[in-house]
């Protein structure tokens, strides 16, 4: 069962969305939007999907600079480590077809520093038109140095890509995986990905020093022009991010508030959001994320939930009744 | 892409970038480094000029100009010869090296980690160097500075740098992959076994070089292997320097064509394993 979005709650969504961002003052929740949609397969279909997913969303990037970042990690294309190449494809033409001046691909791999070899074996130079001639290296960008709006961790001031730090908005786009650290890596653990390895190394160590939760947290909040598409049409269960194994869920979740769209993902996983730190960290308590706090739109979360394995050290994540 | 070809990418500020934009330390270092080696010497002096000009007051380099922090390409300022570098700098470069550890072999981590009664993992005995001061040692920059080290050891002798070149390669040795061959870091994580990169084997197995350990010959076997599948420029310049460290590139070994270099490090650092499959190795002298 599906539904679209009114008039009324996309209004109601965009200014809960503004209301929340960067503040500590208690207000009443206005619910975020996410977007539940079905895509079983990665095929033509997608981009007719992912087109009107994005068109739901009322997002205002005429003549803006959108960002795409993909969730580009090892050399395995029939893996389901790396975001497909479909998707982001689907994606970039969907903000071309509303107006955005710009749409540049951009990722910052944190284990292999060879990205295009990566880009180039995970399929993007085949399925993407002149992919070298809008990819960013987010780890060879120059950068900035930033202090996040709100910081959790013990990091400070970040330097920071500017092609990231300066897009109108940055489209967060993460397989839907677990993580052997953080439980899930869904739209925020994501953020990991824009921290250049150009200064930090390859892994970007420093954040896992200065607490992987609260650097995520961090990073959260030093981009609020976020939206979030998640890949789930072939997610990764056990021991991901890298390791685990192939897990069919056939949905794209999708909307602008990163924590909303991970909460629903760990829902869809039959993961227990409330009890991932990052998430209660960014989303200033726990009530933000709830689900009656979150106004679900195309396809239920019944619908589509199915469990993911989960490592032993996080069967404490696992939803009740899963 | 030949030598003209990379002295013309050179920024009017005299350094490098990776692919295009601003300069970079990685990127500047190797090409001085094969500029230097082809007897290109103008566009190489503009070059060491501009390294200079970004060197930290810690003795340590940035990534980029104007970062406030001193990293891991200080060892690849320190494979520059000091004759061209300048004795001074290239010195303050290698003590930076011989003060630089992971943050798990300080003093501070270390007792902590005892009064926590935390007991210390076998792979962190020896002390590696971090990307970044402040984090943990991984195989990549360790290697890097050992082969700095190596160099150096080379030229002037020291029981200073002698101790921390084989406390590096015990190191590395402990990182081994249960395979051979090296990931970036730890050999497992949460009982989960790791595996080999091409790029990070080859790196390893140059600042290798004269271990005959077992461990090193399954290196060897994995980085023979990965030198038949590997697609990628970077991994493959490592890979054949790693095997050369060892005399086991195979005889006539040819670059293959389709192979593209994809940033300029890429290319200056094939042009450099060029010079060393000639004899020329630029990690010796």
């Amino acid at each position: 069962m599906s539904r679209t979005l009114t008039r009324r709650e996309w209004l109601a969504g965009s200014a809960g969305t503004a209301l929340l961002t960067g503040c500590g003052e208690e207000r009443p929740i206005v619910p975020s939007i996410v977007s539940i949609v079905r895509a079983p397969v990665y095929d033509q279909r997608i981009y007719e999907t992912v087109r009107r997913m994005v068109e739901e969303h009322r997002l205002e990037v005429r003549g803006r600079h959108v960002v795409l970042k993909p969730n580009l990690v090892e050399f395995e294309p029939e893996s389901s480590i790396n975001t497909h190449p479909l998707l982001v494809h689907a994606a970039l033409e969907a903000f071309r077809g509303i107006g955005a001046a710009s749409v540049r691909i951009a990722e910052g791999p944190g284990h292999r520093r060879n990205t295009l070899d990566l880009a180039d074996a995970a399929g993007y130079f085949r399925t993407v038109p002149r992919f070298e001639d809008i990819f960013v290296d987010l780890n060879l960008d120059d950068v900035t140095r930033v202090r996040p709006a709100r910081q959790f961790s013990r990091l400070g001031a970040l330097y920071l890509p500017n092609t990231a730090l300066v897009a109108d908005l940055l489209v967060s786009m993460p397989k839907m995986k677990t993580h052997h650290w953080t439980g899930a890596t869904l739209a925020m653990k994501h953020l990991f990905g824009v921290v250049p390895g150009g200064i930090y190394g390859w892994p970007k160590n420093v954040l896992h020093w200065a607490g992987i939760d609260e650097a995520i947290a961090d990073l959260h909040a030093a981009f609020p022009r976020q939206f979030a598409i998640v890949d789930g049409i072939v997610g990764m269960e056990g021991n991901g991010p890298i390791q685990g194994t192939p897990k069919p869920v056939g949905v794209l979740v999708a909307g602008r508030d990163g924590a909303a769209v991970d909460a629903t993902c760990c829902r869809i996983m039959r993961i227990e959001p409330l009890k991932i730190v990052h998430l209660r960290l960014a989303s200033g308590g726990e009530s933000q994320i709830t689900e009656q706090n979150i106004r679900q739109i195309g396809e239920s979360l019944s619908a589509v939930a199915t469990p993911f394995e989960l490592i032993p050290e996080f069967q404490s994540l696992r939803m009740e009744n899963s | 892409m030949t030598i003209g070809t990379l002295a013309s990418k050179q920024n009017r500020d005299g350094g490098w970038p990776y692919v295009r934009g601003s300069s970079w330390t990685e990127p500047t270092a190797y090409a001085v480094l094969a500029l230097l080696a082809a007897g290109e010497t103008e566009p190489a002096q503009r070059g060491l000029r501009w390294i200079l000009a970004t060197g930290r007051p810690d003795g340590g380099w940035p990534p980029q100009a104007g970062v406030d922090q001193s990293t891991w390409v200080t060892a690849l300022v320190a494979l520059l010869p000091p004759e061209q570098l300048g004795a001074r700098a290239h010195a303050r470069a290698i003590a930076w090296l011989l003060e630089t550890t992971g943050r798990e072999s300080t003093l501070t981590y270390r007792l902590r980690e005892w009064l926590l009664g935390n007991p210390r993992p076998p792979e962190q005995e020896f002390p590696g160097w971090p990307w970044i001061p402040e984090a943990a040692a991984w195989v990549g920059p360790t290697s890097l500075a050992v082969l700095a080290l190596d160099k150096e050891y080379r030229r002037r002798p020291s029981p200073a740098v002698r101790e921390r070149i084989d406390s590096g390669r015990r190191f590395l040795l402990a990182r081994m992959c249960r395979e051979g061959g090296w990931n970036h870091g730890s050999v497992r994580a949460l009982g989960y076994e790791s595996f080999p990169y091409p790029e990070t084997t080859g790196m390893a197995l140059a600042a290798l070089r004269g271990d005959r350990s077992p461990g090193t010959e399954r290196g060897l076997a994995v980085a023979r292997r990965f030198l038949e599948e590997c697609r990628s420029a970077d991994a493959l310049n490592w890979l054949r320097l790693g095997l050369l460290a060892h005399g086991q590139l195979p005889a006539g070994y040819c670059h293959p064509l389709e192979i593209a270099d994809r940033t300029l490090p890429d290319t200056s650092l094939g042009l450099l394993v060029a010079e060393a499959e000639k004899g020329r190795d630029f990690f010796l002298a």
